[in-house]
């Protein structure tokens, strides 16, 4: 789905405007999906497709950007989606960049979860990691100052998160019913947000505000028990991130103090990740980097699939001509004995392919926990990028 | 039998003598500071490249790449590189900021993520998109970053040329020393001997196709490194080559990352 199809429907019109500089790319993507441990009735497996388009055009000082997906699924509807991820026009005004239209973009310093990054709605059903996002229909501005880069964020529609269907993977196994919203206007209240980000040394420091609706619905089970609703709160929430890069340690920080207001009143919370990267260049007399990453979330957010989750994992960079490389990520809660494994290897096929692997693993001592929800859900995918 | 072994060692005197006598960091450092001096007020720079990749069997494969430097001042080069292709990296750019003395601030803009990453700048001596340059090799050179001692004059391509060695100060440098072949007459790198910290040749780097730019500045076309150890080289083809674009400092910082197509 399109929102804001009409200046979407206008930003394509002028990027056909071939008078002008510019470029245009695509990549086609096919997917497979495995399901080993697939409950009853649910999909042993998943295949879809996705062609993205993206393209620029300039126009003097001002540039048109677009960037759309197109992704078909043979079976799950959830996946299925036509999208302006990015349809945006920039110009310079009164010493700003001002953009009209849909964009993406990416606030945080952490590896694990971005407690921060409040603009963009998450793509879930894609299931495609941290770049699954929807776009932002907004009016946004930004200026670089001495004390840094700002940025001022108006969002004039909200989007909703996608979810698989209730046969398809990663599933509760219920169906979404539609949302509703602690706020009168629904999807259509304004959200409101600012960034300051700056570097001083070794120190990248960014400070920033959101009044709006919360991205992650809290999601409770109808009293028939045939249906989750999603209810999205009210967030006022000002963040903070910081990151100390040393000569092979970096130290991270990120986290978002608010309050959440939703039937149940209104509630504070704290969500925050701190963490450390450790690399060794070149060990074992090889090109390779080795990255070992540890983190600590924390999250009192009825969203949050528990309290707090340790995180450790490996970055394998083979540094080759192929770019190889391969990340592991396994996520513990030791209070409810839950914990997820990620594991992801990605190579260049060629200069027009690249292939990746990846695997989820979900395990859970009790079925009602976050991840025991999830238990019929461990994958194996296998994509294939083609670019043009 | 005397005389052969009293013979060689008046030669291998003599020869030790006269390095001895020539060998000279001073001069070594004022030859790097006239280089360096010669390539003030190019301002900024644009150019396109072509990194070509080629296994000890003569495979090879492609990348498209941009760069753009902006000239310091009171510390480094400001650079950015931006990739072009292969299409998995299409987009991907990664900014520079040298120092003199401390160590480089580099970011990296990842497209698909729209996410500007601060990176450490310790890893100089691993490979750069996977060729035989490693990152230290890409980087701005800066005066600062060697000791040097002039070791002899040589005609190398039938120029006359200043043989320096150039030892980096940073311990996290790949090499133990650098052996630069410059001419004399313009004061240009031809080529350069890159021992590793075992003091073994590793790689050589060679210089080719010079043009002079706004009747000033030499920049070079071609450059050639083969890694002795491996078999595999790099070539770098430059064209396009601009200079004193009017870009300035905001186009290297690194908000700047999130707009470089």
């Amino acid at each position: 789905m399109i929102t804001s199809s009409a200046s979407s429907f206008a930003i394509v019109l002028l990027l056909a405007q071939t008078a002008f500089a510019g470029e245009v790319n695509g990549t086609l993507s096919s997917r497979l999906d495995f399901y080993p441990d697939h409950a009853d009735g649910t999909a042993s497996e998943g295949r879809s497709a996705e062609l993205k388009i993206d393209a620029f055009r300039d126009f003097d000082e001002s540039r048109i950007v677009g960037e759309f997906i197109f992704r078909g699924d043979k079976k799950d509807s959830g996946r299925r989606i036509i999208e302006a991820r990015q349809a945006y026009f920039r110009s310079p005004f009164a010493g700003f960049d001002v953009f009209f239209g849909n964009r993406q973009e990416f606030w945080g310093k952490a590896e694990s979860k971005n407690v921060v990054d409040v603009i963009n709605q998450s793509d879930a059903a894609a299931n495609d990691g941290k770049s699954g996002k929807l776009g932002a229909p907004s009016i946004s501005a930004e200026r670089y100052l001495d004390i840094g880069d700002l940025q001022l964020w108006y969002i004039y529609s909200f989007r909703e998160k996608t979810f698989n269907d209730s046969d398809a993977h990663p599933s509760s196994g219920v169906p979404v019913s539609s949302a509703e919203y602690a706020r009168k206007d629904d999807k259509d209240a304004d959200d409101f947000a600012a960034r300051l980000s700056s570097f001083a040394g070794d120190w990248d420091l960014a400070g920033s505000i959101f009044y709006g609706t919360a991205r992650d619905p809290i999601l409770s089970v109808s009293s028939d028990g045939n249906a989750l609703n999603p209810y999205y709160a009210l967030q006022k929430s000002i963040g903070f991130e910081a990151q100390y890069t040393g000569n092979v340690t970096l130290l991270k920080w990120e986290s978002l103090h608010g309050t959440q207001s939703s039937l149940i009143g209104a509630h504070d919370f704290v969500a925050a990740v701190a963490g450390i990267e450790y690399t060794y260049y070149g060990p074992f007399k090889t090109t390779w980097d080795i990255g070992l990453i540890g983190e600590i979330q924390h999250d009192d957010r009825p969203q949050a699939a528990a309290n707090q989750f340790g995180v450790a994992g490996v970055r394998l960079v083979f540094n080759d001509i192929a770019d190889s490389n391969i990340l592991f990520l396994t996520s513990v809660d030791r209070k409810t004995d839950q914990s997820f494994v990620y594991l992801e290897a990605s190579r260049r096929i060629n200069d027009f392919t690249s292939v990746k692997l990846t695997s989820q693993f979900y395990n859970a001592r009790t079925a009602t926990s976050a991840f025991g929800q999830l238990s019929d859900d461990d994958a194996f995918n296998v994509k294939l990028n083609m670019f043009f | 039998m005397k005389l052969a072994i009293a013979t060689m060692f008046v030669a291998i005197a003599s020869a030790v003598m006269t390095t001895a006598a020539f060998a000279s960091p001073e001069k070594g450092r004022e030859i790097a500071i006239e280089a360096d001096g010669r390539d003030k007020g190019f301002g900024d720079s644009t150019a396109q490249i072509t990194m070509i990749l080629m296994d000890k069997y003569g495979q090879s494969t492609e990348r498209a790449i941009r760069n753009r430097t902006f000239e310091g001042d009171k510390e480094g080069d400001k650079s950015l590189v931006i990739f072009d292709s292969p299409g998995d990296v299409r987009g991907t750019a990664f900014l520079s900021h040298t120092k003199k003395a401390d160590s480089d601030d580099q970011w990296l803009y990842l497209p698909a993520l729209k996410r500007v990453k601060r990176i450490a700048s310790s890893n100089k001596a691993g490979p750069f998109m996977g060729s035989e340059f490693s990152y230290e090799d890409i980087a701005s050179q800066e005066v600062e970053k060697y000791t040097y001692n002039y070791l002899r004059d040589e005609k190398l391509n039938g120029l006359d040329c200043f043989v320096v060695e150039y030892d980096p100060v940073d311990p996290k440098s790949g090499y133990k020393r650098q052996i630069v072949w410059m001419d004399k007459a313009e004061y240009r790198v031809h080529k350069i001997d890159f021992y590793d910290r075992k003091d073994a040749l590793l790689k050589t780097l060679t210089y080719e196709d010079y043009n002079q730019y706004l009747d000033k500045f030499w920049r070079s076309n071609r450059l050639v490194m083969i890694n002795h150890q491996t078999g595999k080289k790099t070539e770098l083809m430059f064209a396009d080559w601009k200079l004193q674009t009017g870009m300035t400092e905001r186009d290297f910082e690194k908000s700047a990352l999130k707009r470089t197509r």
